[in-house]
């Protein structure tokens, strides 16, 4: 579904991401873990559309879109679905209508006709019970003093608002304890389905814990270096990724 | 030219001698010689010209020549006030129409003992000693730091004072229902001059919320309003000031309030409407551990001219002040934002923060923006900034990864850049119409999302 080949990329003129290739199909969770700085929010970003980063080679594409082709809006559109790994606030804008705006936008964007405000505040009425998120939020600004775990959520909300047919998480485990990591987790898990792919980006093995990838992928220095099923995550919890870059070094010099 | 059998005065203030006596029925006959010593002041100076310091932005040619009659009655249905602008807000409100009390379009409520909400005429009735201790003395400038104090519009206003409300709070009262002090304008006669007059008095403890209203019904008007604000000991007020003036209109406006020991003061000040548009908002913090807020959301579109002065004197320690003025600009609008700040020489311990920002939606619109800090205290945190601006990027790319388009995107951010002070109003029907008004004015200079019943 989601198909990344040799993707290359760079942002003020440093290139961070150096041949990335990666297959997401259907029904998959593909985890992509690594260092800092190994290019893992560069690589969601690239594939979001955002601004400033330019792709120098190779190709995205989702279904027979072929994203880079795409602004932002439109690779919405399309199905996929970025969740921040810093929310943005947005003063001024409740959440029921930013949500209300961007899902007419992907519909109309697909030729479907807008919802009506009844079916809308159902469908997010009950979005929300499941996500076990206050009403009251629905009201409010979006994300404004909100907290991290708040903000976490919102994104995960989102996304099951907007049902994507990929869903990108840059890092949605950083900042939360491990109550808001389970509701987090909890709300992803809750949107598997047979139709949709996930590309979950995490430093830790933490959250795979609660979010079970099928595929682990390492990230070093702006390539995959390794991939796996799950037990990789394992290994490199308790090995750290020092072991991965002794073995590139080794690999390099042979 | 035959100017004296001509029935339209030439210039504002120029047919005082013809509307004294009429002006003279209203109120006790000591207001004469204030009248009369006010238009006295005005003549003396007349009508400012962008040669003077503190009109530097503001064309007010039309003044001049605009042929403006002082104020004639006019009709408005109950239909039509509360169909408006502005819609109908859940609150005790005392209307004028034209300047003139309009009981019928009122809507009285059972406010708690004590509390007086009338006219400036029934007001002399009823707490002559309120009136007389503070009408007429708490707007002017006379004596405070500044050395381009401009109180010619006051002194007009004063001249022509006649009909005009009164708010009372005594000693340890709170009003939990809002009030809204509604001036309904409507020159379907020619050119109309209005001269509202407001003063709002609050004793120790008391607590309420002013809804001051402008709204614009027909016509060219010319509005020079007033208002004056007493807060004494802890006492807490929030005063929304909305113009929505029609778009050939003239709005000047003056509010004076004056703070005793720790009072709060929120002043909202909304403005959508008017051709000319110049609010003075000042306040004069005259006891320690006060709060000062003062907020401002500003659209102008057209040929809009949208002028705020606002000036703080920290005349004592320990306080705090807090502003936020917000203006968006599209077409050909032009904004004025000077943000005066003194700090008196005994006010050690001042906190006062002032930011404005400004939005121009194109080529053509422009503001002039000058925050003016004269400090002669050295123990005082003062801070100021100002933006011009740039919609932020993160905010339109989150926006546009949920799908919504890069048009929309902006619009919406626009939108958010203003909302965000409405935010602060806490009577929720003027906030809720506020918020709808400044969508409809949005959507007419720029592409957004259908509202409907969303409460964006």
């Amino acid at each position: 579904m989601l198909e990344i080949k040799n993707l290359h990329a760079r942002v003020e003129g440093r290139e961070i991401l150096r041949g990335i290739d990666l297959s997401v199909g259907a029904g998959e969770v593909h985890a992509i873990m690594g260092p800092n700085g190994s290019g893992k929010s560069t690589l969601a970003s690239v594939i979001a559309g955002k601004p400033e980063y330019e792709v120098t080679e190779g190709s995205i594409t989702l279904g027979d879109a072929d994203l880079l082709e795409l602004t932002p809006e439109e690779r919405a559109a399309e199905g996929l679905f970025l969740a921040f790994q810093y929310p943005i606030e947005i003063p001024g804008v409740s959440n029921t209508y930013f949500l209300r705006a961007a899902l007419n936008s992907v519909r109309k964007h697909r030729g479907e006709p807008e919802v009506s405000m009844t079916e809308f505040m159902k469908h997010i009425r009950s979005k929300a019970a499941a996500m076990d998120m206050d009403q009251a939020m629905l009201s409010r600004a979006v994300n404004e003093g909100f907290s991290g775990g708040e903000k976490k959520r919102n994104e995960i909300f989102q996304m099951a608002v907007l049902e994507p047919k990929i869903a990108v998480l840059d890092e949605t485990d950083s900042g939360l304890d491990i109550d808001a990591l389970k509701i987090v987790a909890d709300g992803v898990n809750a949107l598997r389905s047979p139709e949709r792919g996930f590309v979950v980006i995490t430093h830790y093995q933490r959250l795979l814990n609660y979010i079970v990838p099928d595929f682990v992928h390492v990230l070093v220095d702006g390539r995959i270096v390794r991939s796996g099923g799950k037990e990789l995550a394992l290994q490199l919890e308790d090995q750290g990724y020092g072991f991965l870059e002794e073995e590139l070094a080794g690999q390099a010099r042979s | 030219m035959t100017t004296d059998l001509q029935s339209r005065p030439r210039g504002i203030g120029s047919d005082y001698e013809k509307v004294r006596k009429l002006l003279g029925s209203y109120g006790p006959e000591r207001l004469e010689e204030l009248r009369d010593e006010a238009i006295r002041a005005f003549a003396a100076v007349g009508i400012p010209t962008t040669k003077d310091e503190e009109f530097k932005y503001l064309p007010l040619r039309v003044l001049e020549e605009g042929q403006f009659a002082s104020a004639y009655g006019a009709t408005v249905s109950r239909h039509e006030a509360e169909s408006g602008a502005i819609g109908k807000i859940e609150a005790a409100t005392i209307a004028f129409v034209n300047g003139q009390a309009a009981p019928e379009l009122s809507h009285p409520y059972v406010l708690p003992g004590g509390v007086f909400l009338g006219t400036l005429e029934d007001g002399f009735g009823v707490i002559a000693d309120v009136l007389d201790e503070h009408l007429g003395k708490i707007a002017t400038l006379a004596g405070k730091l500044g050395t381009t104090n401009d109180d010619r519009f006051v002194q007009l206003n004063t001249a022509y004072l006649s009909e005009g409300a009164v708010l009372f709070v005594p000693k340890g009262v709170v009003v939990e229902t809002p009030i809204h002090i509604q001036y309904l304008n409507r020159a379907d006669h020619g050119p109309c001059a209005i001269y509202p007059r407001t003063l709002i008095v609050l004793e120790a403890d008391a607590q309420a919320k002013v809804v001051e209203s402008h709204v614009g019904l027909d016509g060219i008007v010319f509005s020079n309003a007033v208002t004056e604000i007493w807060l004494g000991h802890s006492a807490k007020l929030e005063h929304c000031k909305v113009q929505i003036e029609g778009e050939h209109s003239v709005h000047i406006a003056k509010v004076g309030a004056h703070q005793e020991v720790g009072s709060t003061l929120t002043s909202n000040n909304v403005n959508f409407g008017g051709k000319i548009v110049r609010n003075d908002i000042d306040v004069f913090l005259g006891g320690e551990h006060t709060e000062t807020w003062l907020n401002g959301a500003n659209v102008g579109s057209g040929e809009q001219v949208v002028d705020n002065h606002t000036r703080i004197d920290h005349a004592m320690p320990n306080c705090h002040s807090f502003e936020v003025y917000k203006t968006v600009l599209a077409d050909k609008a032009q904004g004025v934002f000077n943000g005066k700040i003194f700090v008196y020489k005994d006010a050690q311990k001042t906190d006062a923060k002032q930011t404005n920002q400004a939005l121009l939606l194109s080529p053509t619109a422009a503001i002039n923006t000058k925050p003016q800090l004269e400090i002669f205290a050295d123990d005082v945190k003062c801070t100021h900034g100002a933006s011009i601006g740039q919609l932020r990027e993160d905010a339109l790319f989150y926006l546009r990864s949920r799908g919504i388009p890069y048009a929309e995107a902006r619009s919406l951010l626009v939108y958010a850049f203003v909302a965000e002070v409405l935010d602060k109003i806490t009577v929720p029907d003027l906030r809720d119409s506020l918020e709808r008004m400044l969508f409809e004015k949005l959507r007419s200079v720029s592409e957004l999302p259908p509202a409907e019943e969303t409460g964006a």
